[in-house]
């Protein structure tokens, strides 16, 4: 474990696929940190990257087509893509554990729900079969599960969605993960089940210490339940910051459209804003900034559509990815900017 | 709710009393040993120009309704009446005018479109269809309708020869869309409509079908599970679970004055964005019981903070409460 | 497809269909594509035995009963797989063979296709009564062995004929090859009704067929227009490998005497070479043995990359 208590840590890191179609750039140079004992998310729409960079991590991404091609994954310090492939075993279901978003497929059907769980606890612990049973009853009752001892027998066809999803998390917490990778984990729930898993999953936090990278596409959970949020955009990080800071005051324009578009309860609109155009495509991505076609801003903006922005650090603890987020350029920068585009508005000049 | 003949007549759809039960068959000579009661009588009026938002989770029965309303499922029992036709009860002529009429639009863009159709194709089949003998179909004409109601929806007459893969969700969605007005529909049924789309898109359709409309006066009828998308798009909502109405009211009143326990805790379990939005978690536990086997009385008293007697042992009706143009509620303790 | 009208005034730009996709893709498997040459030679050769047969030319080719040499001559450069008890030449015999096999593989093919497609598309779509009697027939059907099946149609149609000269076709003997093409084609449309059956029931439910009937679509287009386009795929992939079962299905039954008997075919001409083959006489098994294994493999892996090509969920999105 690093000094200041980074659990894991995502350096530059890119997926591609390689397919019969051309390079699909999955996810590109993304970085980002999660804390011990902190829920970190990870937002996007469908085709951001967000699950492959999941999988990234986990080295789970379908090789072929898939590849990692760059940067680097630290967990506790260690590089997780030098280990080999019976290291990584160890740390799977171990020390990184993963959930995921249809119940029904991640279980396997053929065998018992307790089965399941106990190939889980055994796989990873030196346990014998009665107490891996006796563990597995528990660990049903800790997630919630009622008559756990009859509930152990049932096979997962025989079981609601919310009652799955929870079994998936007993299998999950079972080895005393320090990191929890949750994708997608309540999207495909009712929105009264989904509160009560989240509140699942925010005690069993609480109670083991473990942290949560959770990946989902659902802004209100994120506001929710997250202590960081990192956006994602057509394969890159576009803003990152602190959850309730964020939501407060979204600085890149792809964040303000999203918070922007949703319709809230209350708020009687007679129309609501839009982001204009269509998420792209993995095989052609826009020139320049990825989000430029869609962004009133970046629009027709010379240097938009031709330099892409990185992800920098404006102000203390954000970062973002756009020309126009106030305190984004240097001073230098701008001067250049003028000198080959004319003026330009600005939304704020700050120093770096 | 009792409906008088006289009063059908201002209304686009009155649905009586809807029931849909499916029988479950065991053994070898299949003989039906229960039902899953998928509809427990439901009513309610929509008038020409409105818009009725059906919210519930899964399993409530709500596209059951649906689809049991155009008769894509075969109704048990109830009565819908349609522009004054008897729809369960319609033949021929009377049929027709009711596909004619009534449109749906689904919710996955990826299943609802004919892979091997080209886009001109699946938005002009229902005018083949419905139209067939009258005229020649193939004359510019019947070119043009299809090509007037892509451009209504955003996309242009050059996606006419493509095929549905080539195009997005968003754009896939909208196809759906100009297949559901090309016969020019009084009633459009929307079952979840933007539920399997990218958020950024969400607004997009949802202004489009807004905007239609206005421009058409159609009629609503939307089902959805997201409360938000409903009050901004409808103005009645009623609330469903497992197969009956526990509450129906005018959006913006359900959100103000929600009674219902269930629809209060359904209101407070969303997720919000804006802190400011947050209230109270409702004490709420427990699953939605299994269609098989219902609760007695109130299906809600399982998991209801406030349960008493009457509630385990009598369905409570839905009965008119006041506050504005009519809110309904069904429990014994409102 | 909508035809480019006048009135609109532009070419609409074609699109890409899900079956150019399919297609496009079995034309970069290059193996693939030299097993539809090697097919594509069969089929014209036995194309050609045709023409020269009812055009009356006189190719040596089709002259496989004239003597060309003694009896039991080895292969040599005069007749390159030599020939058999009665002199007669191997290699013509062998590429008639051709034309025997690949005409009892191609009407099997229709009638098991032409009654195991529209039964299993209506099984599939009405359910109920039509569904339970079509499954409970080729359940039955599909437990008697087979080759028990032919033998009991080769005897109720032996010596029986059909006066077919209205069409020309002159009177056709009801034993011999056609029962062959008969009981083969009925005894298999079993496996693709079955797959018909499971793919409509899968697709009747899809929500593109639902939209359909909710404008007012009848049933028979709803069967025609929208459900088997969508499982037509199918078709073609077991069209493929059927007919490699046929072909063998076609030898072991003149293996067994019941198939072509007046001319050469592969399975005959195994039947006839075993005897030889303690004698050291290799050639025609080998001939027809190679001529049955070429075209089988060719099939085979054509059949895959077919399979490979147009089945839609092999794709990644």
């Amino acid at each position: 474990m690093e000094q200041d208590g980074t659990l894991l840590s995502l350096e530059g890191v890119s997926t591609h696929f390689f397919t019969e179609e051309g390079v699909a750039r999955a996810v590109q140079d993304v970085s980002f940190s999660v804390k011990r004992g902190k829920t970190f998310a990870l937002v996007g729409e469908s085709g951001c990257g967000k699950s492959v960079t999941a999988l990234s991590i986990m080295r789970l991404v379908p090789d072929p087509p898939g590849k990692i091609v760059g940067g680097r994954i630290a967990f506790e310090g260690q590089d997780l893509q030098g280990l080999s492939e019976k290291q990584m075993r160890g740390i799977r279901g171990n020390n990184i554990a993963m959930i995921f978003q249809e119940p029904m497929t991640s279980l396997n059907p053929v065998f018992t729900v307790g089965n399941q769980i106990v190939e889980a606890i055994r796989m990873h612990q030196r346990k014998g079969l009665t107490d891996a049973w006796s563990d597995a009853v528990e660990m049903l009752r800790k997630v919630g599960i009622p008559d756990p001892e009859q509930r152990v027998r049932e096979y997962p066809h025989q079981m609601s969605g919310g009652m799955r999803q929870r079994v998936m998390i007993a299998m999950a917490v079972s080895c005393e993960p320090r990191l929890l990778i949750a994708d997608e984990p309540t999207t495909a729930l009712d929105v009264t089940i989904q509160a009560q898993i989240l509140d699942l999953l925010d005690e069993l936090q609480s109670e083991s210490g473990m942290s949560i990278l959770l990946i989902t596409h659902d802004l209100g959970v994120v506001a929710e339940r997250a202590d960081d949020v990192a956006v994602m955009y057509a394969s890159r990080i576009v803003e990152m910051a602190e959850s309730s800071v964020l939501f407060a005051e979204p600085l890149h324009p792809y964040t303000q459209g999203l918070l922007k578009s949703l319709p809230r309860l209350g708020l009687l609109e007679k129309r609501l804003p839009t982001v204009r155009g269509v998420v792209p495509n993995p095989l052609c991505f826009p020139t320049g900034c990825k989000f430029h076609p869609r962004c009133a801003i970046g629009f027709d903006d010379e240097r938009c559509r031709s330099v892409e922005p990185e992800l920098r650090q404006v102000g203390e603890t954000r970062r973002a990815a756009c020309w126009y987020t106030p305190g984004y350029e240097t001073q230098e920068e701008y001067r250049d900017y003028e000198s080959r585009y004319g003026k330009h508005k600005r939304l704020s000049v700050d120093g770096r | 709710m009792n409906q008088d003949m006289a009063s059908t007549n201002d209304y686009l759809l009155t649905v009586d009393e809807l029931k849909t039960y499916f029988p479950i068959r065991k053994g070898l000579l299949r003989r039906t040993v229960g039902y899953v009661k998928a509809v427990d009588g439901v009513s309610f009026r929509i008038r020409s120009g409105q818009t009725l938002g059906l919210v519930g989770e899964s399993g409530c029965g709500k596209t059951t309704v649906a689809r049991s309303i155009v008769r894509l499922v075969l109704a048990t029992s109830g009565r819908v009446v349609f522009d004054e036709i008897d729809v369960l009860s319609a033949g021929g002529q009377s049929l027709r005018q009711i596909r004619r009429e009534i449109s749906l639009i689904f919710q996955d863009p990826y299943g609802s479109l004919n892979p091997r159709m080209t886009v001109g194709n699946i938005v002009g089949e229902p005018l083949k269809v419905q139209e067939k003998g009258r005229a020649n179909r193939w004359d510019g004409g019947y070119i043009e309708r299809v090509a007037s109601v892509l451009e209504k929806v955003g996309l242009s007459s050059d996606h006419m020869n493509r095929y549905p893969h080539e195009f997005s969700g968003g754009q896939r969605q909208r196809i759906g869309i100009a297949r559901a007005l090309a016969l020019e529909p009084k009633l459009v049924i929307c079952d979840e409509p933007v539920s399997a789309l990218d958020v950024s898109i969400q607004s997009q359709i949802l202004n489009l079908l807004k905007d239609l409309q206005g421009e058409f006066g159609l009629t609503f009828l939307f089902i959805a599970h997201d409360l938000a998308v409903v009050e901004f798009f409808c103005e009645l909502v009623a609330v469903m679970y497992m197969g009956r109405i526990v509450e129906q009211a005018g959006s913006e009143e359900l959100y103000k004055n929600a009674l219902h326990p269930y629809t209060r805790a359904l209101m407070s379990a969303i997720p919000h964005v804006d802190p400011s939005l947050r209230g109270r978690r409702e004490a709420f536990g427990g699953e939605v019981p299994s269609a098989l086997n219902p609760p007695s009385g109130c299906p809600f008293h399982p998991r209801c903070a406030e349960v008493g007697e009457k509630c385990t042992i009598e369905i409570p009706t839905l009965t008119e409460k006041g506050g504005g143009e009519g809110h309904f509620v069904a429990c014994w303790k409102r | 497809m909508i035809r480019r009208d006048g009135q609109i005034g532009k070419e609409l730009p074609k699109g890409r269909s899900l079956w150019s996709d399919g297609l496009r893709r079995l034309r970069r498997h290059r193996l693939a594509m030299v097993c539809l040459g090697v097919i594509a030679v069969y089929v014209v050769l036995t194309g050609l035995i045709y023409l020269d047969e009812l055009s009356k030319w006189d190719t040596p080719v089709t002259r496989w009963d004239e003597e060309v040499g003694g009896a039991y001559e080895p292969p040599s450069a005069k007749n390159i797989f030599g020939t058999d008890f009665l002199g007669r030449s191997v290699f013509r015999k062998t590429l008639y063979g051709a034309r025997v096999s690949i005409t009892v593989a191609f009407w099997a093919s229709v009638v098991s296709l032409g009654v195991g497609v529209p039964l299993g598309a209506i099984a599939g779509y009405f359910r109920g009564v039509a569904d339970e009697i079509i499954v409970w027939v080729y359940t039955t059907l599909s437990s008697i062995p087979y080759i028990l099946l032919i033998l009991a149609f080769a005897l109720v149609l032996k010596d029986k004929t059909i006066n077919l000269k209205w069409a020309k076709l002159g009177i056709i003997e009801l034993g011999g090859i056609a029962t062959v093409y008969l009981a083969i084609g009925l005894t298999s449309w079993v496996g693709i009704c079955r797959l018909i059956r499971g793919e409509v029931i899968k697709h009747k439910n899809r929500e593109y067929v639902l939209a359909a009937k909710s404008y007012g679509c009848g049933n028979g287009r709803i069967i025609f227009r929208h459900l088997i386009p969508n499982v037509f795929h199918l078709v073609i992939i077991s069209f493929s490998l059927r007919f490699v079962s046929f072909i063998q299905a076609e030898v072991i039954l003149s293996f067994l005497g019941l198939g072509e008997k007046d001319r050469p075919s592969w399975g005959a001409m195994i039947d006839q070479a075993r005897l030889e083959l303690p004698r050291g006489h290799w050639w025609e098994m080998t001939a027809a043995t190679a001529a049955i294994f070429f075209i089988s493999l060719a099939l085979n892996i054509f059949g895959d990359a077919l399979r490979d090509s147009l089945d839609p969920k092999l794709r990644i999105q």
